[in-house]
């Protein structure tokens, strides 16, 4: 079969973490700051682009949530796009492509009822990377089951984070990068704040890329620029290059990040 | 007989929307783009990396420097593929006027995109400006269709007109004089004097064979350059063919707000089974699949979305078509030797006769081959290759071997005096590379046309040197 049946697939975690986000909102910093509802317009116009770069493009954007992930888009209850659905929700009134509209709605919905909702249980300041990721590959396995004969899917998976690293979920976040790598399935990663160890891992390992935003109010251009490209297309640009990698593990019993470990030999353990 | 074998040999050029665009003069080229459909359209027919060069440009208003652009590109020395790719996507996006050239400060050359491409991508994307036509909300229709409906309303169409091609009497009364004015235009069919009905091509049995969407795109390229005989404007037209391309499958769309020449072309549209409208004053239109692939379907050439595939190719050379009908049947019926037919299958074989009777029709091989790969069964489609390969050699090779006769243009030297006056020539012919045949004892040689001259005046300036 040719390259052309070969249609790409992305999927987008972005961190809603209500902690990190209302810290960023009413942060002191000025201008270096952006608000949930900013940073969820740069990635639906991103999320647009993929888009439109062909009609073979697939989408999934996940919301890691403090307690929970959920998807923002395709909405979970749709069993497949059906036409109702579509000319209830995308009735607008302006020059932009009936589907880009279409996903805008809901994900617009989607985040605020996650908003509206999700405030109920305790907060916690940090977010459910591990489970997003999970989710995401849990749904890349399905959908590259679901394709037809003689088509072939090739997903990716990028990480918008703000929030700050938990260690207690390095041994569940590796778990799913190496399932990751094992399905050749590359993992990048935008940072918002400060460097993530294990996101830095996580895109070494398999072969993404990692990226601190120097300057959040340009979101969208580092993300058009950057993580647009397919990582086929990727070896023929110039993009960025591989920063130093934070390899340091998570101590099993205590969860701290630490310097230097000792291994036992006879169960595979770190303290 | 060198001219007869290259008519028979033409293949049916089918343009992609690229080749297509650019024959456009460049005023009608800006006027498409004043519609974000078109954009749209234009940006995914485009390379890879052109693509990307349009999105990093896409918020940039000032021109960006040639140089910078090309850093963009990775360039290790021996990554020179790289760099022609480079090269060739900054001629495609010249050539569609999706950027031209201005100079950034200091004199440096440079690209900025068109405005108004830049403008109405931009529309396409974030959204903005005034609604597509027919984009306003609509009351829900009391005769509102599925998309199930929508398929199979389509197909009908447009198989009448493959029908009609075929010449099968079935539906054919539906068959309009517009459809028939593309058919003669594009050479598909001719019109004898002496029968009622026009005849089909050498080229119109190469379009039966190709797959559904090519075929309407290569329809609709024939139909747009009938469109000015027919007074209507090519801008309008076009850019609403690509807003329907990108509408919605299954959704309704209101006439409302479209002009005089879009009604026309809308009805010539239901004709062929893009849009379906119950009634021709009827205020809303359902666009159909043809319609929504028309788009897509450009550069996918191998695949056919609409329907699945019914053949099944043996290394015995059988051919299983599952199909109840008829045209489908006929279609397989061109290059196979039909054996059985059931009710819902029928059994046919590749054979040497059958084959070579397509390719005197001059149906290619290539043709023949994509046709049963495009049409494979579903099981076929899990097997690699999808075709038996001791198939589509042998297939390659009955068109082969009606090439084993090479025609050159020559002239014969015949009646020498004596064998020396023979091989005087033969050997000047020779050194000229301009003998094709000879022949010693009976003292014959052809030289090519070309080297004709050279060789008489030679021969005469030796007969008068020897006198």
């Amino acid at each position: 079969m040719t390259e052309s049946s070969v249609s790409s697939q992305l999927i987008i975690i972005v961190d809603t973490n209500p902690v990190w986000w209302g810290q960023a909102d009413t942060g002191e910093s000025g201008q270096n700051q952006m608000s949930l509802a900013q940073c969820l317009e740069c990635l639906m116009v991103f999320s647009n682009s993929h888009l439109m770069m062909s009609h073979r493009n697939k989408l999934a954007v996940i919301a890691a949530h403090t307690d929970k992930s959920i998807f923002l888009y395709p909405k979970k209850d749709q069993g497949g796009t059906s036409a109702i659905n579509i000319s209830e929700e995308a009735d607008q009134g302006d020059g932009k492509y009936e589907l880009f509209g279409l996903v805008n709605n809901q994900i617009k919905n989607q985040a605020r009822e996650l908003v509206i909702n999700g405030g109920s249980s305790l907060l916690y300041p940090d977010t459910v990377l591990a489970g997003a990721l999970a989710m995401a590959l849990c749904y890349i396995h399905r959908s590259e089951k679901e394709v037809g004969p003689g088509e072939q899917l090739s997903s990716r998976v990028l990480i918008i984070k703000g929030s700050e690293d938990n260690p207690e979920q390095y041994m569940n976040l590796m778990n799913a990068v190496f399932t990751a790598q094992k399905q050749n399935i590359v993992v990048d990663a935008c940072v918002l704040d400060n460097d993530s160890g294990l996101l830095q891992q996580a895109c070494d390992i398999t072969g993404g890329i990692y990226l601190k935003i120097p300057q959040v109010s340009g979101l969208l251009q580092y993300l058009l620029w950057i993580f647009l490209p397919d990582p086929t297309e990727r070896h023929k640009l110039t993009l960025p290059p591989k920063a130093q990698v934070d390899y340091r593990a998570a101590c099993f019993c205590h969860r701290n990040l630490i310097d230097i470990g000792y291994q036992s030999s006879i169960p595979s353990f770190v303290a | 007989m060198a001219g007869l074998s290259a008519v028979a040999k033409k293949t049916l050029d089918c343009k992609d929307l690229h080749s297509y665009l650019k024959t456009l003069p460049p005023d009608i080229l800006d006027n498409l783009y004043n519609h974000p459909a078109t954009c749209l359209a234009v940006f995914r027919e485009l390379p890879e990396l052109s693509k990307h060069y349009v999105m990093r440009m896409l918020f940039v208003e000032q021109a960006v420097s040639q140089t910078v652009i090309a850093l963009w590109v990775t360039n290790k020395h021996q990554d020179l593929i790289c760099f022609s790719e480079h090269k060739t996507s900054a001629r495609v996006l010249s050539e569609l006027r999706v950027w031209q050239e201005q100079s950034v400060v200091g004199d440096l050359p440079g690209w900025t995109l068109s405005p108004t491409f830049r403008q109405n991508m931009r529309v396409a994307l974030l959204g903005g400006e005034r609604a597509w036509i027919g984009g306003g909300a609509l009351v829900p229709d009391k005769h509102a269709k599925d998309i199930p409906f929508l398929d199979k309303y389509a197909l009908e169409r447009w198989e009448c007109v493959l029908h009609f091609m075929v010449g099968s009497s079935e539906g054919t009364d539906g068959v309009g004089n517009d459809i028939i004015d593309v058919l003669l235009h594009s050479g598909l069919m001719k019109s004898e004097p002496n029968e009622p009905l026009p005849s089909i091509t050498p080229a119109g049995f190469q379009f039966l064979l190709m797959d559904t969407s090519s075929q309407v795109w290569y329809f609709m390229l024939q139909y747009l350059e009938t469109l000015e005989s027919r007074e209507m404007d090519l801008t309008q037209c076009l850019s609403f063919l690509f807003q329907l391309s990108f509408s919605t499958l299954g959704k309704d769309y209101s006439t409302d707000g479209m002009t005089e020449q879009q009604l026309r072309f809308l009805q010539h549209l239901r004709e062929f089974g893009l849009v379906y409208q119950r009634k021709r004053k009827a205020m809303r239109y359902y666009p159909s699949r043809l319609a929504v692939n028309l788009a897509s379907g450009v550069t996918s050439l191998n695949t056919d979305t609409n329907q699945q595939g019914y053949l099944m190719v043996e290394t015995n050379y059988r051919v299983y078509a599952y199909t109840d009908s008829p045209l489908k049947v006929a279609l397989v019926a061109l290059f196979c030797e039909m054996l059985y037919r059931f009710p819902n299958m029928a059994v046919g074989n590749l054979s040497r006769e059958s084959v070579r009777e397509a390719l005197v029709r001059g149906i290619p091989a290539e043709q023949i081959i994509s046709f049963l790969r495009s049409h494979a069964h579903p099981k076929m489609l899990k097997q690699k290759p999808v075709l038996p390969p001791t198939i589509t050699d042998q297939i390659r090779l009955w068109e082969m071997e009606r090439d084993r006769f090479k025609f050159t243009d020559g002239v014969l030297y015949s009646q020498f005096n004596s064998q020396s006056d023979f091989e005087l020539l033969r050997d000047y012919a020779k050194d000229l590379d301009v003998l094709t045949w000879e022949n010693p004892s009976k003292r014959v040689m052809v030289v090519s046309r070309s080297g004709h001259d050279d060789v008489r005046r030679f021969w005469i300036r030796q007969r008068q040197s020897n006198n």
